[in-house]
């Protein structure tokens, strides 16, 4: 018959002699994997937006009028729709700058809520399908073909489907497709159309809309651009901003930057955090697990006159603290997940931020990277008093604890 | 005269302990040997040294000089994980004190030696024999606190045999006990003697049992006396 009695049982029922010890310890190791889960996972969302956001953006660099360029940032960050316009010549003098391998005009349009029924805000960016290099290459790919004048295509937060037909300033457009989303608000509540499209749009909306739109075939909200090989997009934004006056080069690895800069104090707090939690929680458990030896010594002693070897002693030592922090580590996983669900909204309001849930992958490593950290807090803090325990001679351990 | 050949053999041992700043002989140049399956009484005043000198033979503690020889093998000299398995499969004690595991039951207390080695399939149903020889059979599933201190010391006697051991180390084995009961554990010792050939080297004040030993150690200060032969005793 099979005894069930092993390191692990013996090690559990040892945990709930003290129940209450054993319960604030849970509880330390929770909060302390709960707070770095959380904080780590709502970072790397941010940063997995970001980069999808860039990515998509396919640029390397923004140009767009000096004075609209928090507008602009805003915009692509945050997606809030925003209408601002340049003069056509300066994408002639982009074209131009050194560094610069391809370069794209783009409209952006920021109209009311769309139709009568509606009330998305929804952002109108036009392009320019001969030099394009952002759209065109989904429409190619998903659709086979370029968009006419009276095509657009949405973001996947737009509530419009294939097929609808939805009026802009007056003009019908009909949808002949839909984005995956992004993330990224700019994107995903976003219509594209042609620039051709756009200004003729423009052009009718005096006549046909209660709200028209004063935009003529002079006038451009920005330049994408591509950087030629060897050129870095910050040396490029640096260049065109000292070439062209009057005009704001964004990097894509600025945007990134900006946000960066934008998280750093929320992220050195949530780390200070984090740190001061996890020595805390770490002395706290060091402190614990001492406390535990000492009061069992005897204890320890006669599993040893029994034939126990000093690494079974070590063993079940940290056999109790590894049990106590991978318990504490789930609970914290699943205790950081609700409250970052919880907080999720008011904080990215706040930051005006987007957010994206990072791939099956990350989350995966990111989950296993909590609950590895969390035993690995276990094993530390228990280290020394296993240490302690198992290097006891078995009849002075007896006789301390007598 | 010794039994079969010698089973274990103390040389000259000594063991001192500083206390508040003095040093204290516990065990002074100490000699005996004792014979596979022989039962030896130890007798002596408090403080005398008689639970040091178990633990000396036990392999519990080191001696500051001699030598404890355990079937022919010099305890001292074996590797920590060696001397742990050696305790583990040849030993056993039986203390003074209450040595249950409180969080496990009296089952599984008398099992948990043989959680630190390979023992056969059936350890449970040994233990069950061993609980019901000491007549706690339906105490299997009670924790110590749930026992008396006889009980307690019941289970713990039923736990020094779980492992079929050569030698067991008993301090004061019935101390706690009433004489029924006190009666059923020599009977215990007596047929784990004379079935097993288990040796036992008895540290007691009770005349019954130390009238099962056939020779008797006496201590005092640290030092044994001459042995007192109790053979004739038992066989009267």
């Amino acid at each position: 018959m099979k005894t069930g009695l092993n390191t692990f049982s013996i090690a559990v029922k040892n945990l709930r002699r003290k129940i209450i010890r054993t319960a604030l310890l849970f509880l330390a190791v929770t909060v302390v994997t709960g707070t770095l889960f959380s904080a780590t996972l709502f970072i790397s969302s941010m940063r997995n937006a970001l980069k999808i956001g860039t990515y998509r953006l396919g640029a390397d660099v923004l140009v767009v009028p000096e004075k609209y360029v928090s507008e602009a940032r805003t915009a692509l960050l945050a997606g809030e729709p925003t209408s601002f316009y340049m003069d056509r010549a300066v994408y002639e003098k982009v074209k131009r700058v050194e560094g610069v391998k391809q370069a794209s005009p783009q409209l952006f349009i920021k109209p009311a809520s769309f139709t009568c029924c509606y009330s998305v805000d929804v952002f109108l960016i036009a392009f320019e399908p001969a030099t394009d290099f952002t759209i065109a290459p989904w429409l190619e790919k998903n659709l086979k073909k370029p968009l006419s004048g009276d095509e657009i295509i949405t973001g996947r937060e737009v509530p419009l489907i294939t097929g609808d037909t939805v009026p802009f300033f007056g003009t019908p457009f009909k949808v002949i497709g839909t984005m995956e989303p992004t993330g990224m608000k700019f994107f995903d509540r976003s219509a594209f159309m042609t620039m051709d499209a756009a200004y003729t749009m423009a052009a009718n909306s005096k006549a046909n809309s209660m709200q028209p739109i004063d935009l003529d075939r002079s006038r451009i909200s920005a330049v994408l651009v591509r950087v030629q090989d060897g050129y870095t997009p910050d040396r490029v934004a640096i260049r065109l901003e000292h070439d062209i006056e009057g005009i704001k080069a964004i990097a894509s690895d600025e945007i990134i930057n900006t946000v960066r800069k934008q998280l750093g104090g929320l992220l050195k707090g949530i780390l200070a955090v984090s740190a001061v939690l996890w020595i805390l929680a770490l002395l706290m458990m060091g402190f614990a697990f001492s406390m535990m030896v000492n009061e069992r010594q005897r204890e320890l002693g006669l599993l040893r006159a029994m034939g126990a070897k000093r690494g079974y002693i070590f063993r079940l030592i940290i056999t109790e603290a590894v049990i106590i922090s991978a318990a504490g580590g789930i609970a914290g996983l699943a205790g950081g997940s609700v409250l970052l669900l919880a907080f999720k909204g008011p904080i990215l309001s706040s930051l005006k931020l987007p957010y994206l849930v990072p791939s099956a992958t990350v989350l995966a490593e990111l989950t296993a990277g909590a609950l590895v950290f969390a035993m690995i807090t276990g094993l530390l803090s228990s280290l020394l008093p296993a240490i302690s325990a198992s290097t006891m001679e078995p009849y002075a351990a007896i006789r301390k604890g007598e | 005269m010794l039994k079969d050949g010698i089973m274990i053999d103390i040389r000259n041992v000594t063991k001192t302990y500083g206390i508040g700043g003095q040093t204290v002989k516990a065990v002074d140049k100490v000699s005996f040997a004792m014979g596979t399956g022989e039962i030896v009484s130890i007798i002596g005043h408090s403080g005398s040294g008689k639970t040091t000198l178990l633990s000396l033979v036990g392999g519990l503690t080191k001696p500051d000089s001699g030598s404890v020889v355990i079937d022919g093998k010099d305890i001292w000299s074996m590797d920590d994980d060696s001397l742990s398995e050696l305790r583990n499969r040849k030993i056993s004690f039986i203390f003074q004190f209450s040595s249950l595991v409180p969080t496990l039951t009296a089952l599984e207390n008398i099992m948990l030696p043989t959680t630190f080695g390979n023992y056969g399939k059936d350890v449970e149903g040994y233990a069950r024999e061993l609980l019901g020889l000491v007549g706690l059979a339906d105490k299997a599933d009670s924790y110590p606190s749930q026992l008396s201190g006889g009980q307690q010391r019941r289970v713990a006697v039923a736990r020094a045999f779980i492992n079929r051991p050569e030698v067991v180390l008993a301090d004061e084995p019935t101390g706690d006990l009433d004489e029924e009961t006190e009666r059923e554990v020599i009977e215990l010792f007596k047929r784990m003697n004379r079935e097993r050939k288990t040796a036992f080297l008895l540290v007691t004040h009770s005349s019954e049992l130390a009238g099962q030993a056939g020779r008797q150690l006496r201590m005092s200060s640290g030092s044994v006396l001459p042995f007192i032969n109790t053979v004739s005793h038992r066989e009267r």
